[in-house]
């Protein structure tokens, strides 16, 4: 037993620094109340409503949690596949070929320093509410960390092995796929992962400007309806779900890419 | 010098003003003779109307106001931030005990994105600048957190055992090899953290202020103005642009060390 209570210890302490905090949590609320209802829902609440969310309850906003995570999906993958479909060929050929990167990275370099959200008004204005926006803010937000990976991913390619391949014989074409690609897969699939993660953070503020549906929407209606209990069942929605898309494409690189070293 | 000695010699400069006169020259035809210009205001005008928004002022101030209006309050968040993620992810990397305490909650609110946060944080400190700060706040503070607590977790153990057994103290341990070693990681999250900031900012003030750069462009978009919105997203563009090869510069100043083979 006491063997248990030593090689558990730090495990232990995590577990009652939580449940500490959500008995203060719940102290403040619930028992003392210190604070408002309305700026602090207590934990029992949001479970409540998390679990009635959750089962396909529609009230306050009008969906249920899964037809929010649904609608906020498809345009965060929708987004996210242009994004990186561009991204990736475009930071790969910028690195490879001398005279397109003199061309194109002056042009890039003047997108890249504007944040995905200060798109959000011209696509609004542009494209109108709907779907195609909000893919299109996502896709600045995917586009530019695929892109900048890409790119440095290629140029980090070992000189050596280009020299040793192109002695062998090799064409362009092979150094280019054969050495210079591999290489560059770690660095491409950070640049997947973050865009990914911007994607994300993109779609949430997309939702809160302009939404008639989705987590960001459903958060933002909410604290209009003085509801904070489903404000904070949103937030818990929209970070679990970042961390699962980002852990998922961890899990993916963990599989495809070799380590080169 | 021939000809083709000064196109070899400044290759990259001839490049770069080519892709932009090409831009440009592309844009501007497109937005005054086709139908896409409806949508689409010529290059020069946004050009113009940037350079006269210092003079004269969108809304109530000039954009020297709104950049600063915005840069202040990146500024107040981005300096608490430092403070509070340097010091948290120190004691996270360096004390096993603050770690497990910490850790899960940090690594639990991590994930949410800062913007998620506004709705709460404007039940909690209302609309004025005070829920401007708390988000941006978050925008950097975990960038900071983690790049500070990967940094105190990879110190060289050599390091630390030859000095703990030349005999130094704990606290010469901590504040002459510890805290020495992950400034290069500091650094790296502040430079990320500056960005990120940079991005909260603008979306916090979209979704309410009454002055900044973010505030410009929803007005644009609320009145159907696209030349404001362009002009809002250059001085977005190129202030993120000076933040971040600042915070770059001031790396390599203080980090010089660090720079060997880079």
């Amino acid at each position: 037993m006491k063997g248990f209570f030593e090689k558990n210890k730090y495990r232990l302490i995590s577990l009652c620094s939580v449940a500490g905090v959500l008995l203060i949590w719940e102290l403040v609320t619930d028992v003392f109340h210190l604070i408002s209802p309305m700026m602090l829902p207590a934990p029992g609440k949001v479970l409540e409503t998390f679990i009635y969310k959750l089962t396909g309850g529609v009230n306050p906003d009008g969906g249920s949690l899964l037809q929010h995570i649904v609608s906020s999906m498809k345009i965060s993958l929708g987004g996210y596949f242009v994004g990186v479909l561009i991204g990736v060929p475009l930071g790969i050929s910028m690195a490879w070929s001398r005279k397109f990167e003199l061309f194109a990275k002056p042009l890039f370099d003047v997108i890249r320093p504007i944040p995905a959200l200060a798109w959000i008004p011209l696509m609004i204005l542009w494209l109108g509410i709907g779907y195609e926006s909000k893919v299109g803010i996502i896709f600045f937000a995917a586009f530019i960390s695929a892109t900048i990976n890409s790119y440095a991913g290629i140029k980090q390619t070992n000189k050596v092995h280009l020299w040793v391949a192109k002695t062998f014989g090799a064409s362009n074409r092979q150094l280019l796929f054969k050495v210079a690609i591999p290489t560059a897969m770690p660095m491409i699939f950070t640049g997947l992962r973050l865009a990914l993660g911007s994607s994300w953070v993109a779609l949430v503020a997309a939702e809160l400007l302009a939404a008639t549906k989705g987590l960001g929407y459903m958060i933002q209606v909410s604290r209009m309806l003085g509801r904070p209990d489903v404000i904070i069942v949103g937030m818990v929605t929209i970070g679990i779900i970042g961390y699962l898309l980002s852990s998922i494409l961890e899990k993916l690189q963990k599989k495809f890419v070799r380590r080169t070293k | 010098m021939s000809l083709k000695k000064f196109v070899d010699k400044n290759i990259s400069v001839i490049m770069t003003v080519l892709a932009f006169a090409s831009l440009l020259i592309v844009w501007e035809l497109v937005s005054r003779f086709t139908k896409a210009g409806l949508f689409l205001p010529p290059a020069s005008l946004i050009l113009e109307k940037f350079i006269l928004s210092f003079k004269e002022p969108i809304g109530k101030y000039t954009m020297l106001t709104h950049i600063g209006v915005s840069l202040y309050r990146v500024g107040v968040a981005f300096g608490l931030s430092t403070v509070f993620g340097i010091a948290l992810g120190v004691s996270m990397g360096y004390s096993k005990l603050a770690e497990a305490i910490l850790k899960p909650i940090f690594e639990f609110i991590r994930p949410i994105p800062p913007l998620a946060w506004i709705p709460m944080s404007i039940l909690w400190f209302g609309l004025g600048d005070k829920s401007k700060f708390f988000i941006i706040f978050l925008g950097c503070f975990c960038f900071i957190t983690v790049n500070t607590y990967e940094g105190t977790k990879n110190v060289d153990k050599t390091l630390i055992g030859a000095a703990r057994m030349l005999g130094a103290s704990e606290r010469q341990v901590f504040f002459d090899i510890v805290l020495p070693s992950s400034v290069p990681y500091i650094f790296a999250g502040l430079q990320i953290a500056v960005t990120a900031g940079w991005s909260a900012v603008v979306g916090a003030e979209m979704v309410h202020s009454n002055e900044g750069v973010g505030w410009l462009i929803v007005m644009g978009m609320t009145y159907g103005k696209t030349v404001q919105i362009m002009v809002g997203m250059l001085a977005i563009g190129l202030v993120g642009f000076v933040l971040a090869t600042g915070m770059a510069k001031l790396e390599r100043r203080l980090c010089a060390w660090n720079n060997q083979g880079m």
